[in-house]
């Protein structure tokens, strides 16, 4: 028995130590060498000396709150309606079918539609307005990357809002909520498991979005990991590169930390 | 409340017209006979024509799919057998330890993998070709296999087992013919993940391809950027039809299978 | 000053897939009292509940509360609190947040909630629970800060959705003596439903018994045990002994071959009805000496008495509550008073009940 286990056992830990603890060692080992390969601090203080690269980290998380938050502001009512829903099943099946569809397809799709001549600008045209740019903008970045991560959003909600016992809603309704009250103090804190891994199911990945910003935002470095994407595929300088890896795992290990915090709760004395 | 109805109603359905527009927008140009996604100029099936005839792109198509059946299978055994090792490990510490070296691929940006990948290929001096991709898709699908049947693996009954061997089934019968089928469903769903991954992946394809190897997803960038080819919505139009036939599929079997846990199994499908 | 407090006026509910909770339902409730809504799962006891609450809206027919017709009120609006069944207590909250709910909502200062939320912890005896996480409590303290967090809000009516059902039997004695107690002690009006007819024999001022969408009877525990206008209200409160049987004349029936004397009056001569006679009614005695000679069959200990189950020579299976035991096989004797003789005519409303006995007992007033 034990000899199987080990069996068992063997091409996993090895995945594990191949494929999980030697890239973060070789990335982190090549954030701290130049192209010599000795050891040298100097990556890290080009990133922080150099304002290019602060502003690119300060760009890179704003974006990513701005598709979270705009993500979150869609789906949070379409997953609460979804919960009201008859045929659920089919509701959620065609939410979820998109995702299917390569996400290089989708992003094709909205060169079309965000062109000069798309759809959006024809729209526009119908009220004298236009053309307006708004293909290879950060305004498109933003735009494209929500929509992609729309049903990411909508699912954890639905699952979160779908275990609330309805009684507890009643409850504060009984209690003499309102519709606004009973969603502040009742249902959004309830269905925050499902807000939070939403959150962070989407933070992260926009993060990495670097073939949007190519093929939407124009082709230009604004987020770190079109910076990453760059120094190891066009300029060739892997140890720059690994270096903003580096920044960018441990920024996101603080903003883990952060959201997952609970809160202290104050004790009331009678 | 009717009210209240309407209004869910009509939000979801804004919801699903913009979730889709995209794609319909693609499937709608591939029929015209222009050059870009502006105007629609006359019905034609020229751009299919030319997608059949393009032997690099179906021959990247085929490579697409054989590389993500072999990926998953490799990564739902060891992913398997993974789950089995980590659900038999006696000290708590041990499995939270595991467990978290697991999920670093799950939380990880594409990019980070993808470059780490790269580094780590070079440094071994693996060559980039099919070789290093199917290695670095089997590496970020098992975290998901082992997340799919462990949860299997804690919900099954043991008592299963020493019955099993109340009855005089030895290791093997009772590896085979107990644990495998109970937590069949968990290893079928990861299976489909792993597939689904796969299949999805661009970012850290990207990284690890080199010149002689390339999957659909990178192939359709590579020709985005160099701007609208109606051929692609053509391609389009073909893997969504793919995508029905395959969701239509694994809705049939799951349904079939489970009716009372629907709704999870429709989960399932996320990836 | 009126003492009624909620009306109930001719609601029908039915819902949207044709099925008819309820059916044309009238009642009145007075402010002060203690009553419970008894009757079987599906008997629509809970859907009254609702309407009372606000959580549902009758198909048609009107609420009223305190004179003013609340039909369309909203719940939130209504001076009624719920004790839900499984508590409904929020879980992302503590003891105190759960209880202050209510105040907070009303945007009440905190140094009136403290107190307040003091006094009702006081009252369902959680003095000191004020910091305790929900999951940390057992079901009987879950279900009292229900009761806190519903009573703090000072509500003329208080509803209790089935609210022992989910603790176990000794604790649920306990929690009936309190509620009892609670109840009279605040002076507000209860609505406790349940299927349980012990529990709400035991608490109740008034009974309204309830099956398939309609009152079947309402009045004084008392009065719906020792006077149940049919069989189903006599099968259902309590065990019973019902008995097909013809009336002779007033105050003499018919049944098991007999005739006997009876307390029951204006029914024709030779209507049939049903006879009931309760199990701790019956006397056993000697053989010689009873009204009835039964065969003993089988019997039970049940710790405070006997349940012995008896033929009588016509084949009728009799149940008899005794402290006494008898040997199985014995003849004995069942000795009974008229007046424990209840004779119930068929399909009789409660309103026809009410009238007969009105009317005869008004004849008898004119002897």
């Amino acid at each position: 028995m034990r000899t199987r286990k080990a069996l068992f056992l063997i091409p996993y830990l090895l995945w594990i130590f191949l494929f999980v603890i030697l890239p973060i060692l070789l990335i982190l080992w090549y954030s701290f060498t130049d192209s010599n390969r000795s050891f040298t601090l100097n990556n890290y203080v080009v990133f922080f000396r150099n304002g290019t690269f602060l502003r690119m980290m300060i760009n890179s998380f704003w974006y990513a709150m701005l598709i979270t938050l705009l993500t979150l502001v869609i789906s949070y009512p379409a997953a609460y309606f979804l919960t009201k829903m008859k045929n659920q099943q089919l509701w959620l099946l065609l939410i979820i079918l998109p995702t299917w569809i390569n996400l290089l397809l989708k992003a094709y799709a909205f060169i079309g539609i965000l062109g000069n001549n798309g759809l959006v600008n024809q729209f526009l045209h119908l009220f004298g307005i236009g053309p307006v740019n708004i293909l290879f903008t950060d305004f498109a970045f933003i735009f494209v990357a929500t929509y992609i991560e729309i049903p990411f959003m909508i699912l954890p909600i639905f699952n979160a809002i779908k275990e609330i016992n309805p009684a507890v809603i009643q409850a504060s309704e009984d209690l003499g909520a309102s519709r606004w009250q009973t969603f502040r103090y009742v249902l959004w804190p309830l269905s925050r498991p499902g807000v939070e891994s939403g959150v962070q199911a989407i933070f992260i990945p926009s993060l990495s979005l670097f073939m949007l910003t190519r093929l939407i935002g124009g082709n230009r470095v604004i987020t770190l990991g079109t910076a990453i994407e760059e120094y190891f595929m066009t300029t060739m300088n892997w140890n720059m590169g690994a270096t903003i890896g580096v920044i960018l795992i441990v920024l996101m290990v603080i903003v883990m930390l952060i959201t997952s915090r609970k809160a202290r709760r104050k004790k009331v004395d009678l | 409340m009717r009210n209240r109805h309407l209004i869910a109603r009509v939000y979801l359905s804004l919801t699903l017209v913009l979730l889709y527009v995209p794609i319909f927008y693609l499937i709608y140009f591939s029929f015209s006979s222009g050059k870009n996604m502006n105007k629609f100029e006359h019905f034609t099936f020229a751009h299919y024509q030319t997608l059949f005839q393009d032997n690099r792109l179906l021959a990247i198509f085929l490579e697409t799919i054989l590389l993500a059946l072999l990926s998953s299978l490799i990564a739902t055994i060891i992913g398997t057998f993974g789950a089995i090792a980590i659900s038999g490990m006696k000290k708590e510490s041990h499995k939270k330890t595991t467990l978290a070296l697991n999920n670093v691929l799950m939380v990880s940006p594409d990019v980070i993998i993808g470059a780490s990948f790269l580094i780590f290929f070079t440094a071994l001096g693996i060559g980039l070709n099919f070789g290093s991709v199917l290695l670095s898709h089997i590496a970020f699908s098992i975290p998901i296999v082992v997340l799919m049947v462990l949860p299997r693996l804690n919900e099954m009954d043991m008592s299963l087992i020493d019955a099993a061997r109340d009855l005089g089934a030895n290791s093997w019968q009772v590896f085979s013919n107990v644990l495998i089928p109970a937590i069949m469903p968990g290893i079928f769903s990861g299976m489909f993940m792993a597939l689904t991954y796969s299949l999805d992946d661009f970012a850290v394809t990207f990284f690890v391809t080199g010149n002689g190897f390339s999957t659909l997803s990178v192939e359709i960038y590579s020709r985005a950027r160099q701007g609208i080819d109606l051929e692609i919505n053509a391609l389009s139009t073909v893997m969504f039809l793919f995508v029905l036939i395959l969701v239509g599929i694994y809705y049939f079997i799951t349904t079939k299978k489970s009716r009372r846990k629907n709704h999870r199994v429709i989960g399932g499908l996320v990836k | 000053m009126d003492m009624d407090i909620i009306k109930l006026k001719h609601i029908t509910k039915q819902y949207d897939d044709g099925f008819v909770a309820l059916k044309d339902i009238n009642l009145t409730i007075e402010s002060g009292k203690f009553y419970s809504l008894l009757g079987p799962s599906g008997s629509g006891k809970s859907t009254i509940l609702r309407i009372i609450a606000g959580f549902s809206q009758p198909t048609e027919g009107k609420v009223y509360f305190d004179g003013k017709d609340i039909t369309d009120l909203d719940a939130a609006k209504r001076h009624i609190n719920t004790v839900f069944q499984n508590y409904a207590l929020f879980p992302h909250l503590n003891v105190f947040e759960n209880v202050a709910f209510g105040l907070k909502i009303k945007k009440k200062p905190m140094n009136e909630i403290k107190p307040a939320v003091k006094d009702a912890l006081h009252m369902v005896r959680l003095d000191g629970y004020a910091n305790r996480e929900i999951s940390e409590l057992s079901g009987g303290q879950q279900q009292r800060v229900a009761i806190a967090r519903a009573i703090v809000n000072e509500p003329k009516v208080l509803l209790l959705d089935e609210s022992l059902s989910a603790l176990d039997k000794r604790l649920r004695k306990d929690m009936q003596f309190e509620l009892r107690a609670i109840q009279k002690k605040l002076g507000i009006t209860f609505i406790f439903v349940t299927h349980d007819q012990e529990e709400a024999l035991s608490m109740s001022d008034e009974i309204f018994v309830l099956n398939d969408g309609k009152i079947q009877q309402s009045g004084s525990p008392v009065a719906i045990y020792d006077e149940p206008v049919n069989d189903f209200v006599a099968r259902f409160i309590g065990d019973s002994n019902i008995l097909p049987g013809r009336m002779i004349k007033d105050y003499e029936v018919e049944f098991a071959n007999n005739k006997f004397k009876c307390a029951d009056g204006g029914i024709k001569p030779n209507e049939k009805v049903e006879v009931v006679i309760r199990p701790e009614d019956l006397d056993i005695v000697d053989p010689e000496k009873g009204k009835l000679v039964v065969t003993a069959q089988t019997q039970l200990f049940l710790g405070d008495h006997f349940e012995i189950k008896a033929i009588d020579a016509n084949e009728n299976e009799w149940l008899i509550h005794s402290t006494n035991g008898v040997k199985l096989g014995q003849r004995i004797g069942l000795f009974f008073d008229p007046e424990d003789i209840h004779v119930m005519r068929l399909n009789e409303s409660q309103e026809d009940f009410d009238a007969r006995i009105e009317k005869y007992e008004g004849d008898e007033n004119e002897d």
